[in-house]
């Protein structure tokens, strides 16, 4: 087929005019059998030259994606221009997919959407028996190499299945955020005479932003006094969780239309959250990293950092969404010099458990057929941690991931090399280096466009001016009285959700009148329970009722109860009872430990937290509790698998609502 | 990783099968004569030969218009393959063709041209290349033909040899059992796919990644159990044996309800015919089952340690053979 044929099939089947020659040049060598690895940044059109090679060949094109969020978007934009398209993932119900792989088996579909980690599903290589396959695409390629930003061990995998694909076959991996390291990667590791097609990355509609200020409360402040004047809609990275949440309390608290979006939301909100975007819904979405990726959004018109990302190529990567249209985006990042720097090095530095867990788990995998709850359980690594050591070894062929009936074990390699911890040490180094290009871009003087492209291997000579080091004015950050004492009152009636309903249990969300760890509440809570600083001070009592009323207002309870301490004394049995006084709800000490718990703290993870607590508590006279609403307290709150183990147990008695406040929730856990 | 698997595995499961009904199919002798022509005599790899068009297919390996037909829906099979193959991989199964190191040569040297394209293996491999010793027997067989099977499990065990069994029960659960009781080392060779072989392969996984036990399977990857695949799974466990050991050969039962005279029999029928040195229990006259009759068929008598019987002496004589 010539570009001339080529483009007549493409103005019946997509609606549009011609190809661009890159895009026909990758197109070309794909329809002829040929490996390619396309470069291109995000606007550039790389899924026509997958989708339009699809349209053309007999069968089945399977993409390998690793965002669910750009399945369903490409999927949508296909199945409206009439070409068979459907995705598989995890998030449609087993019902759905296997309906959909019906589908593919009797040749139904053109283009199939699939997670990586698919090809572990034995129904999925069932079908791939009975499939026509005509091309296979690795779609964010930058995911099979741990050089990139975004590694992926799932990739691992796709990358052997390439291997082992026929001569003829055409395979497409595409990114837009590959430097040159991870481009070679790539092709060293696809193989089979790739060919490597590079575009230029530059956006000369970005307009790029350095904002340096000197506290939080700055980055808080310029925030809300600006962000409305932005123009359109747009995205607020932060660095955690919990500065989504925060960040986004703040805006609705100055009437900003916003919302929160990271990976711990359940697949219908960020669903909707997604869709919402799409539709402007707010001004901005306040999000960890976890979105952005593959949402094919045209107009997003600023993205603004609170925090520097790891690299360059993570930030080009999250800016990259940006005025896919063309048109002028604002790309802001804020960096306060004296704090900013610590969570990637924490990221790059904490990244890595000690090669003494990692033994540990050699020698657990070692002595039988585990899955991963049975590891963390064996050798009491928090899950995160036990993720990493996983990938690690399953990189280096120490262990393997097989799946017994639906259940993933892990198994040891006979024969395998002894852990590579130099391999841990090189890519320590190279991670340390980009972040020190990371604060480069901040300190630059000149075309951050320029910066970006020069780190990302695109040596343009183009001479831009559209950033505040080559024209444009630079951001200055003024605050005054006003805005200090708006955020102080907001701070001073923020107060965080627990997060413990559940199905089988009368409990409902709760209260935390503060953060542990990140306050001076926090150091007050260790005075007096590590340090025998007495009881806790008032002004807890002061804010843990503050945080009653703004969360249950004047809601009636009938009962106060209080969790039983592992070791600080009756220091929560005297705060529980100066609430009762206050709130002239009756207290009782009936709630008891029927067995030793240890501190919930010693454990890394949820499955032995709740082992620890799980029916270790009973309560003296059970007939008080029946159909009444309780108000349970306690001083910290971590996984709240001890709030959610009582909760159980006095649903189980007849209590009809259960009510948890704690004074201090802990940061921890999941950052993204 | 070899990158060609998909390739043979299409070859060994995806050209028709001769039959009776299907004459012009494939024989495994025609497989094996093809990958002699392009492997051996023309030096080419498998890609290559797939890769050639059909003019050469035609012209330098002489293939009739049909078999080209069923090489070219045989190369549309490959990619669906290598699904199957990461899949397997990535399972620590590993697929051994005729043609690499890796592959037995007891088989190879045994079985000739009826050697399987591909094994599959999870395990041990280096144990394919140690001398190998088979025992064999019914599914019911008594208690005395059991401790027969301990006592050469163990005595074989003892002097480094690896025990060859299918993982049936009766005699080859008990071989399997005693050499793992004295940490010898066995071949499970199965009577299914390999993939499908899950609850055994956590049974036996401190055996496998101690080193101790390869299983092994020459059928689709994804096959299940079969009464067929089981009497064919009978030629490879004699195959991949320097010697043979049969505890008992018992009548069986088959699906009409007529009696049949079993696996075991059949193969060591079939092992005489090709030359095959087997060695027997020599029942007790009260037994009733079919060693007295294999031993008469040529068959060597053994006593209950392994030690042979000569025909002309009524004393038991230390046979000079090593284990």
């Amino acid at each position: 087929m010539n570009r001339q044929q080529a483009e007549l099939l493409l103005q019946q089947n997509f609606k549009l005019p011609k190809f661009y020659d890159e895009q026909w040049k990758t197109i070309d060598r794909v329809l002829n059998g040929g490996r390619v690895l396309l470069i291109e940044k995000t606007g550039f059109g790389k899924s026509l030259c997958f989708q339009f090679p699809a349209t053309v060949f007999n069968g089945t094109t399977v993409i390998f994606s690793p965002l669910i969020a750009l399945m369903r978007d490409q999927e949508k934009k296909l199945q409206s221009l009439g070409i068979a398209a459907k995705c598989i993932n995890s998030e449609q119900t087993p019902e759905e997919n296997s309906q959909i792989i019906e589908e593919a088996k009797r040749g139904k579909i053109k283009i199939l959407y699939i997670a990586p980690e698919r090809q572990e599903n034995n129904e999925w290589i069932e079908a791939t028996r009975q499939m026509h396959l005509s091309m296979v695409v690795v779609d964010e390629a930058h995911c099979i190499s741990v050089w990139g930003h975004d590694f992926r061990p799932a990739f691992k995998r796709i990358i052997n299945l390439v291997k082992l694909l026929p001569k003829g076959l055409p395979v497409l991996a595409t990114t837009a955020t590959a430097t040159k390291r991870v481009e070679q990667d790539i092709a060293q590791q696809i193989g089979g005479g790739i060919t490597i097609l590079r575009g230029n990355l530059m956006r000369e509609n970005f307009k790029l932003f350095v904002a340096k200020v000197n506290s939080e409360d700055e980055k808080m402040i310029w925030l809300g006094k600006n962000i409305e004047k932005m123009p359109g809609s747009g995205v607020l990275y932060t660095g955690t969780r919990i500065d989504t949440e925060i960040y986004s309390k703040w805006f609705n608290y100055l009437n900003i239309n916003s919302t929160a979006y990271n990976a711990g939301l359940d697949a219908n909100s960020r669903i909707a959250i997604e869709n919402g975007l799409m539709k402007n819904q707010w001004k901005c979405i306040i999000s960890t990293n976890a979105l952005g990726m593959g949402i094919d959004k045209p107009d997003i018109r600023f993205i603004i950092h609170t925090q520097i990302p790891q690299s360059p190529i993570h930030y080009y990567q999250e800016i990259g969404r940006a005025g896919r249209d063309g048109e002028t985006a604002y790309i802001i990042l804020f960096y306060n010099p004296n704090e900013d720097k610590k969570l990637p090095e924490a990221f790059i530095e904490g990244g890595r458990p000690s090669i003494k867990k990692y033994e540990k788990v050699i020698e657990c995998i070692k002595t039988g057929l585990f899955s991963e709850r049975e590891i963390i359980k064996h050798t009491n690594l928090k899950q995160s941690q036990f993720r990493v050591i996983k990938a690690d070894l399953l990189e280096q062929g120490i262990i393997r991931e097989v799946n017994y009936s639906h259940s993933k074990k892990y198994e040891f390699v006979p024969n395998s090399q002894s852990l590579n911890t130099k391999a841990f040490e090189e890519l320590r180094a190279a991670k340390t280096k980009d972040l020190e290009q990371m604060i480069e871009y901040i300190d630059t003087t000149d075309s951050r466009m320029k910066f970006l492209c020069d780190y990302l291997g695109d040596n343009t000579n183009h001479v831009f001016t559209n950033c505040d080091n080559t024209g444009e004015k630079k951001i200055k950050v003024i605050v005054a009285d006003e805005w200090t004492a708006k955020l102080q009152e907001f701070r001073e009636n923020y107060f965080s959700e627990l997060v413990v309903e559940s199905r089988d249990s009368n409990i409902i969300n709760g209260v935390a009148a503060s953060y542990y760890g990140v306050s001076n509440v926090g150091d007050a809570i260790h005075r007096s329970k590590y340090e025998n600083g007495g009881d806790f001070p008032d002004f807890l009592l002061r804010l843990t009722l503050k945080a009653f009323r703004k969360k249950f207002g004047n809601e009636h309870f009938d009962l106060i109860l209080y969790i039983p301490p592992t070791k600080s004394g009756d220091l929560v049995k005297n705060f529980a009872e100066k609430l009762s006084q206050v709130l002239k709800i009756t207290i009782s000490h009936n709630l008891k430990k029927v067995r030793e718990t240890k501190e919930q703290k010693i454990f890394e993870n949820n499955y032995l937290k709740h082992e620890n607590v799980s029916n270790a508590f009973s309560y003296i006279s059970p007939s008080e509790i029946i159909g009444k609403k309780i108000l349970l307290f306690d001083d910290i709150c971590d996984s709240c698998a001890t709030i959610k183990e009582i909760g159980k147990l006095l649903t189980n008695l007849g209590a009809i609502k259960i009510a948890p406040i704690v004074i201090a929730k802990t940061v921890g856990g999941d950052l993204v | 990783m070899n990158k060609e698997t998909a390739y043979w595995m299409s070859l060994a499961h995806e050209l028709p099968a001769w039959s009776f009904s299907n004459q012009s199919g494939w024989k495994n002798e025609d497989k094996i004569n093809l990958i002699i022509q392009f492997y051996y005599e023309k030096k080419m790899t498998i890609e290559v030969f797939f890769s050639l068009s059909k003019e050469v297919w035609k012209t330098e390996f002489l293939l009739s218009e049909q078999r080209i037909a069923e090489l070219q829906t045989c190369k549309l099979t490959i990619a669906n393959y290598s699904f199957l193959a990461e899949n397997m991989e990535s399972s620590g199964i590993e697929a051994v063709p005729l043609i690499s190191q890796d592959y037995s040569k007891t088989l190879k040297e045994n079985l000739k041209k009826s050697a399987p394209i591909v094994l599959y293996i999870k395990g041990n491999k280096q144990i394919m290349s140690e001398e190998s010793v088979a025992i064999v027997g019914s599914r019911d067989a008594s208690d005395i033909a059991l401790q027969f099977t301990d006592n050469i499990a163990k005595s074989v065990s003892e002097k480094y040899k690896v025990i060859v069994s299918g993982f049936a029960k009766g005699v080859d659960k008990q071989a399997l059992d005693s050499s793992i009781a004295c940490r010898g080392q066995s071949i499970i060779v199965l009577p299914q796919g390999i993939m499908t072989f899950e609850s055994g392969f956590k049974t036996y996984y401190k055996q496998i990644i101690e080193g101790d036990v390869l299983v092994l399977s020459v059928f689709h990857p994804k096959a299940g159990w079969g009464k067929d695949l089981a009497m064919a799974r009978n030629s490879i466990i004699y195959g991949l044996a320097k010697e043979i050991y049969v505890a008992e050969a018992k009548p069986s039962i088959n699906r009409q309800g007529k009696e049949t005279k079993g696996g075991t029999w059949t193969g060591v029928v079939d092992g005489l015919k090709k030359g095959r040195t087997i060695y027997v229990r020599q029942p007790e006259n009260s037994e009733k089952n079919d060693n007295k009759i294999l031993i008469q068929k040529g068959a060597i008598a053994v006593d209950n340690k392994g030690n042979v019987i000569l025909k002309d002496s009524s004393k038991y004589v230390q046979k000079i053979f090593s284990f």
